[in-house]
């Protein structure tokens, strides 16, 4: 894909310095420097435990930032004085485990935010949530319950869900993990779509040939500090560091 | 115990001597709740010898009463703060009384009968009573004669708060005799109690209208003179005789007249329970959300309260703060309480304490996972909490909010405690006077069964209809 050089020139989208998270007695990101540009595609990958789910979640603070700055669209989150809700706008997060709200319908989910944060009137916010939905191939469904959709469709709906305040960035979290295989390729094609149209994109995934494919850069994390980071050609045929060298041998 | 009576006399007043202080005034007399054949209730309406007598004694002094049904110690209690003019409640004349209140002439010689069920035809006298057990009213005259004797005869006194009950345990078998006021047996073996007296009376205290010390004077000499007005015509032997040797008042005697004639008392005391429940039940769920709330909020303090409280009323008995709402707080503050707002606090902060646990049990049961999918679109705590997490906890609290509803409900019984008039409480009031326990117990029983059901069936519905 559009893994050129010229990407990183654009001014950072996401900024992350000196990033550190604790659990407790247990550090889990020791220190994180990355630079996200705008309209790159940054898949992470790593071990288990790596912190691979904790740096993405640290990136819109729904994990309390022990140390460090993550700036975010040019703000601070960890600046107290940020309204971190009006960040939260600009960044949609896709769920492992979609996180649909049951008790409203696939159209009702998609127009939550817009109707409540007073973006839209749910006139609007109805007709917003069918193009969403006509986007990533549902449009039927809209009056449907969560409870009724497959799990591919469900993770479609959460992602037109989380563009639904038109952000301008997307993060997902091991979002076809909790798939059944032959609907892991539904969900990858609406992901791959937006890539093509140009979205900043965070994916922490355990598809490496995914990663291969649509990443601009691929970071290799292990024991929660970013091991390797390069193009997804160089990080999967030469990769520098023992670490990687290991990981790959296991995964590939 | 808002119930009063108005009697007014505007003939009879110009009978009256002009100069006796009293004509055309109103006094508010306090007096018991149900103390038959002096005070009970029937139909509804407040009867008996006392208010017979009081009534006819003020027709004939040309003033008029308005009676207030207090209870006995409320009516005394009462009395020394002025808020009623004078009580009669089947009150005897003691030299402790005296010394705060002022006692007409005696209007009742009163005394002490031994009792035993009608087919009983072992026990005849005191000498039959060893080994046996009797019962007697606690703190009662009564009560102090048996004591004085079980050592002469070898009996043991058991001692009970009601009539009503006494009389079922001789009838059920579980004491032999029951010693209690003499015309109160004999009101009671009239209405067909099931007993029968085997002893002569003992005479025993008498009875007196009390005032204030020093206050009301003029009233106290109008009760003295129209007493002695109704003793001369005859008309006191008649009130007496109404009651005591030839009720008139015919208890009902088939199942169907009794359910008849209690059924609008009991219903008036449905009434009271529901209303109860629900004006409870929607503070307790007030009370709950919030503490449930601070349950699982991050700050410490608050926290800490509601731990607190939860812990505080789950861990007392609800009659105990009954008895503190209704007779502590007054106490503490010098204000009389209502007994509906000590009613509703009672059940209210109980329950509370059960709802929070709910609420709290509730909101944790909902998967982390929601929160995040809602705080991540931008939607403040508040906000996820309120559109995302709560309707979904809402749907898992249902059913034990609904349980803890119906405990509510049955709960309220609890209140007759303190007076409150609620279903039990009328049930127990016509008992008192018709001594039909059992079956008044059974129709009860059945209107607190058809009223749970009937609340859970409809609770039932709106969770269907609201948490599809």
């Amino acid at each position: 894909m559009s893994a050129s050089p010229v990407e990183t020139q654009k001014p950072a989208k996401i900024t992350v310095k000196g990033l550190r998270k604790s659990f407790g007695a247990n550090e889990v990101l020791k220190g994180i420097d990355v630079e996200i540009a705008e309209g790159e595609v940054v898949c992470v990958i790593g071990p288990s435990g790596s912190g691979k789910s904790t740096l993405l979640r640290c990136l819109n603070k729904l994990e309390e930032i022990s140390a460090g700055h993550v700036i975010v669209d040019g703000f601070d989150v960890t600046d107290p004085k940020v309204d971190i809700n009006e960040v939260r706008r600009h960044v949609g997060m896709v769920f492992q485990h979609f996180n649909l709200f049951p008790h409203m319908s696939v159209a009702e989910n998609i127009m939550l935010a817009p109707v409540e944060l007073k973006k839209a009137t749910r006139v609007e916010a109805r007709a917003q949530a069918m193009k969403l939905l006509e986007r990533v191939g549902l449009k039927e469904k809209a009056d449907a319950r969560p409870a009724s959709l497959s799990g591919g469709q469900k993770q479609r709906v959460a992602i037109a869900r989380a563009l639904a305040m038109n952000p301008g960035i997307m993060l997902f979290d091991e979002a076809t993990s909790a798939l059944d295989p032959e609907m892991v390729g539904e969900v990858l094609q609406v992901i791959r779509d937006l890539a093509a149209e140009g979205m900043t994109m965070v994916l922490v995934t355990h598809e490496m040939g995914f990663a291969k494919e649509i990443g601009d850069r691929v970071v290799f994390m292990a024991d929660g500090v970013v091991c390797e980071s390069g193009p997804p050609a160089e990080l999967f045929g030469n990769p520098q560091q023992d670490r990687t060298k290991e990981f790959l041998s296991k995964v590939l | 115990m808002g119930m009063f009576l108005v009697f007014g006399g505007a003939g009879a007043a110009m009978a009256a001597p002009a100069d006796n202080g009293v004509e055309g005034k109103t006094f508010v007399i306090g007096t018991d709740t149900t103390f038959a054949p002096f005070e009970f209730r029937e139909n509804g309406e407040l009867t008996g010898i006392d208010m017979d007598l009081v009534r006819a004694i003020a027709e004939a002094e040309g003033f008029k009463v308005e009676i207030r049904s207090l209870g006995f110690n409320a009516a005394l209690q009462a009395l020394t703060s002025n808020q009623v003019d004078g009580v009669i409640a089947g009150m005897s004349i003691t030299d402790e009384r005296k010394q705060v209140y002022d006692f007409s002439e005696p209007y009742f010689e009163s005394g002490i009968q031994m009792a035993v069920a009608k087919n009983d035809d072992t026990i005849k006298g005191y000498e039959d009573l060893k080994g046996k057990t009797v019962v007697a009213k606690t703190g009662s005259e009564g009560e102090a004669y048996a004591k004085s004797i079980a050592g002469q005869y070898g009996f043991t006194v058991k001692s009970l708060d009601q009539s009503a009950t006494m009389y079922e345990s001789v009838k059920s078998g579980s004491a032999v005799a029951v010693f209690d006021d003499y015309p109160v047996l004999a009101y009671g073996v009239a209405q067909n109690n099931g007993l029968k007296t085997v002893t002569d009376k003992v005479p025993g205290g008498s009875y007196g209208f009390a005032v204030n010390k020093g206050k009301n004077t003029a009233l106290l000499a109008a009760f003295n003179d129209g007493l002695a007005k109704l003793k001369a015509d005859g008309d006191y032997q008649k009130i007496l005789d109404k009651y005591l040797a030839n009720p008139t008042a015919a208890q009902p005697t088939t199942f169907l007249d009794l359910l008849g004639k209690s059924f609008p008392a009991l219903m008036s005391g449905l009434k009271n329970t529901l209303v109860v429940t629900i004006i409870s039940f929607a503070v307790a769920m007030a009370i709950g959300l919030l503490a449930g709330f601070m349950k699982i909020s991050h700050n410490i303090v608050l926290r800490g309260i509601a731990t607190t409280f939860v812990n505080i009323f789950r861990g007392t008995p609800l009659l105990l703060w009954a008895f503190m709402f209704y007779f502590g707080l007054p106490q503490l503050t010098g204000q009389p309480i209502n007994i509906w707002v000590a009613g509703v606090l009672t059940l209210s902060l109980n329950s509370g304490a059960y709802v929070a646990e709910i609420v709290r049990g509730g909101i944790q049961s909902v998967d982390p996972g929601q929160l995040e999918a809602s705080r991540s679109l931008g939607l403040g705590y508040g906000k996820s909490m309120q559109k995302v997490v709560v309707p979904q906890a809402f749907k898992m609290m249902t059913p034990s909010l609904i349980n803890q509803l119906i405990i509510m409900l049955k709960d309220s019984s609890l209140l007759l405690a303190i007076g409150f008039a609620e279903l039990l409480y009328q049930g127990q009031q016509i008992y008192a006077a018709n001594f039909r326990v059992t079956e008044t117990l059974l129709i009860v029983g059945v209107i607190y069964f058809v009223a749970v059901m009937a609340l859970t069936k409809l609770a039932n519905y709106a969770d269907r209809r609201f948490n599809k």
